[in-house]
């Protein structure tokens, strides 16, 4: 078990020990051989994690009792190499890693392969200062450990994708014909600056969600049903959403642009031009990685497309 | 569904809202995906996903999974019972249902009323033959070889004079000979008719059918209240037709009837030389009551009756003398 250097800050750990105690007895640390004192530091660290120092105590104590305690013993016990936390981790996780791969890469040796490489990190194959490192060290218990598997199933798979990418193949380029493309050509119009800073004004007052459902489907392209589940409401709910945002969304940057001085029609016409035409590389814009193309089969478009 | 577009220089500028900064760790997108974050955590997790396309593909990929616990597809909000939409329809049929259940109940009341029409109308026949002329024609074409045709259309096609004409008032009865004009009678016997007015008002005209010819014919309701009239020679009178026709009820011979008190089947009628009669079966049988207080009868003419229910009750002579009952009649009080 790697030893933590948790030091608790006075004035916020204090009166929280019933708790952490609690926490501790919910846990059954003490049978994945998990001291108090070792419970204790991995608390701390979270706190550290994911509070500034100077947190309140009820939000120190909101963020514990938020904690999946058990699964986050259990996970812990597995980083440090526990024996029978292994039993119960490979119990209860190990077919689903492997059906969580299947899914994410629907195909079957892919999926092998991808399960039994985030097997290899949980267990720790790596090493760091003459130590092995578990990937299960850096579970927090926040949400599920299923949860953090797939998601990090999930992480692995499209970094591999980003990865491929970047060494593919002169055959399948030209299987893919993409070798031959025409190079893009930038259109020399200007775009009125008036029209971006409209619209930006429009897209930052909007909230977060509605942000994510208009990127998620007019950018991402994902279904309705796709970001209903993602955000945890009925695919009806999103229908509306989107349909509204992208009628309301005309109406706030036309009303922006009235006031940055345009005449109604100006700006009816401003909006109307298709941007695919300007000068603007959206795709230099959009690439927030070097070399990152866009990972989903659905949007990954043809390089030199134009856009 | 189609769903509207948004402009190109949107799509362009979420693009280039896209962020590069630290990007949650796998911790934090799942609890988001399991919506286990506290409320400010979820929605600074939101906005880095508003920005970051990898995050949303993480984040995406992680939620449609299969047997995700997190990724459970949730009913729509505004599906819920008290919705609007299910509000308004709920609405709608609750007043399908409520017209439906007046017309049904409206139409029963009404075939009840047709059936109870035709099976009263050989006695009717009598007191309509000494009726006026009008509906004696009447009668005769209700009568007649071809029977009437009794819809509920026509029935509402009836007219408010036909109904007036067609209607012998007591008066007109009088006049054929029936009976004679209403006679002044004091206490009770008054709002009796007045109470039996008020129901024959409240349960709107006795139903009315056209027959096939122009005549009209009265129907009356065998559920109305009989009304009670003391006639000017002093005999009790009831009427089942709301005062259309009148028959006399023969309670005791050679009485002279002045005053009446009628309370649903409870009838009390008082006359000349004390005589009381009490019938508790709205006038099929009469009892004689004879008022006694202080060992001393009742014997002068009784001039008014009053019973406030079955058991309360008053009488007053002509000698202004007030005889109460606080038992039906069973003992008296002298006042």
């Amino acid at each position: 078990m790697p030893k933590q250097d948790f030091q608790p800050e006075p004035g916020v750990v204090a009166g929280l020990d019933a708790l952490m105690a609690e926490l501790y007895e919910k846990s059954k640390g003490e049978e994945l051989g998990l001291t108090r004192q070792q419970f204790d530091s991995v608390l701390g660290e979270i706190a550290r994690k994911y509070l500034p120092s100077d947190a309140a105590h009820h939000d120190l104590r909101g963020l514990y009792m938020s904690l999946r305690a058990e699964e986050l013993v259990l996970a812990r016990a597995c980083a440090a190499g526990h024996e029978h936390a292994w039993e119960v981790f490979l119990t209860r996780y190990r077919e689903k890693l492997y059906d969580i791969a299947g899914y994410i890469t629907k195909e079957s040796s892919t999926a092998r392969e991808l399960a039994d490489s985030i097997y290899a990190e949980l267990y720790g194959t790596t090493t760091r200062d003459g130590q092995r490192t578990s990937k299960l060290a850096s579970y927090t218990g926040r949400g599920s450990l299923e949860g953090w598997l797939r998601t990090v199933m999930v992480q692995e798979h499209v970094n591999r994708y980003r990865r491929q990418r970047r060494l593919v193949s002169l055959d399948e380029e030209t299987e893919e014909g993409s070798q031959f493309a025409t190079p893009a050509t930038e259109v020399a119009i200007a775009v009125d600056p008036r029209v971006e800073a409209a619209t930006d004004e429009v897209l930052i007052a909007l909230p977060p969600e509605d942000r994510f459902v208009l990127a998620s489907y007019f950018l991402d392209e994902r279904t309705l049903a796709e970001i209903a589940r993602t955000l945890g409401v009925h695919e009806s709910t999103i229908s509306r959403k989107v349909d509204k945002l992208a009628k309301s969304l005309r109406k706030q940057i036309l009303a922006a642009l009235g006031r940055r001085g345009m005449s109604r029609r100006q700006a009816q016409e401003a909006l109307e031009v298709d941007v695919r035409d300007l000068r603007v590389n959206i795709r230099s814009r959009l690439a927030q990685e070097k070399g990152g193309g866009a990972f989903s089969k659905k949007k990954a478009e043809a390089p030199a497309d134009g856009s | 569904m189609l769903m509207a577009g948004i402009p190109r220089i949107v799509e362009q500028q979420l693009h280039a809202m896209a962020t590069v900064e630290d990007h949650p760790d796998p911790n934090l997108l799942g609890a988001f995906v399991e919506k286990s974050l506290a409320q400010g955590e979820q929605l600074r997790v939101l906005e880095h996903l508003s920005r970051c396309t990898t995050c949303r593909e993480i984040v995406s990929l992680t939620a449609t999974q299969p047997g995700f616990a997190g990724a459970v597809l949730v009913a729509p909000v505004r599906a819920g019972w008290l919705s609007w939409p299910v509000l308004r329809w709920g609405a709608a049929v609750a007043c399908i249902v409520v017209v439906g259940t007046v017309v049904t109940l409206r139409q029963q009341h009404e075939s009840r009323q047709i059936e109870a029409t035709i099976s009263e109308q050989k006695p009717e026949k009598q007191i309509s033959a000494l009726s006026s002329p009008r509906a004696k024609a009447a009668e005769e074409t209700t009568a007649g070889a071809a029977k009437p045709t009794v819809t509920r259309q026509m029935t509402r096609a009836m007219k408010p004079a036909e109904n007036h004409a067609a209607a012998p008032s007591p008066v007109e009865m009088a006049d054929a000979g029936v009976g004679s004009r209403l006679a002044e009678v004091p206490g009770r016997a008054k709002a009796a008719e007045s109470q039996d007015a008020q129901s024959m008002k409240a349960a709107g005209n006795a139903a009315q059918v056209e027959t096939s010819g122009a005549a009209v014919v009265p129907l009356v309701s065998t559920n109305l209240p009989p009304r009670w009239t003391l006639s000017s020679d002093g005999t009790l009178q009831r009427s089942r037709d709301s005062g259309r026709s009148w028959q006399t009820i023969q309670v005791a011979d050679n009485t002279i009837f002045r005053a009446l008190a009628a309370n649903g089947l409870e009838i009390w009628v008082g006359g000349a030389a004390g005589a009381l009669f009490h019938s508790s079966d709205a006038g099929q049988h009469w009892t004689q009551v004879r008022p006694v207080a202080n060992s001393e009868p009742l014997a002068d003419d009784i001039i008014g009756v009053e019973f406030t229910d079955t058991l309360h009750g008053k009488v007053t002579t002509s000698v202004q003398e007030i005889w109460i009952t606080a038992d039906a009649g069973q003992t008296w009080q002298k006042q």
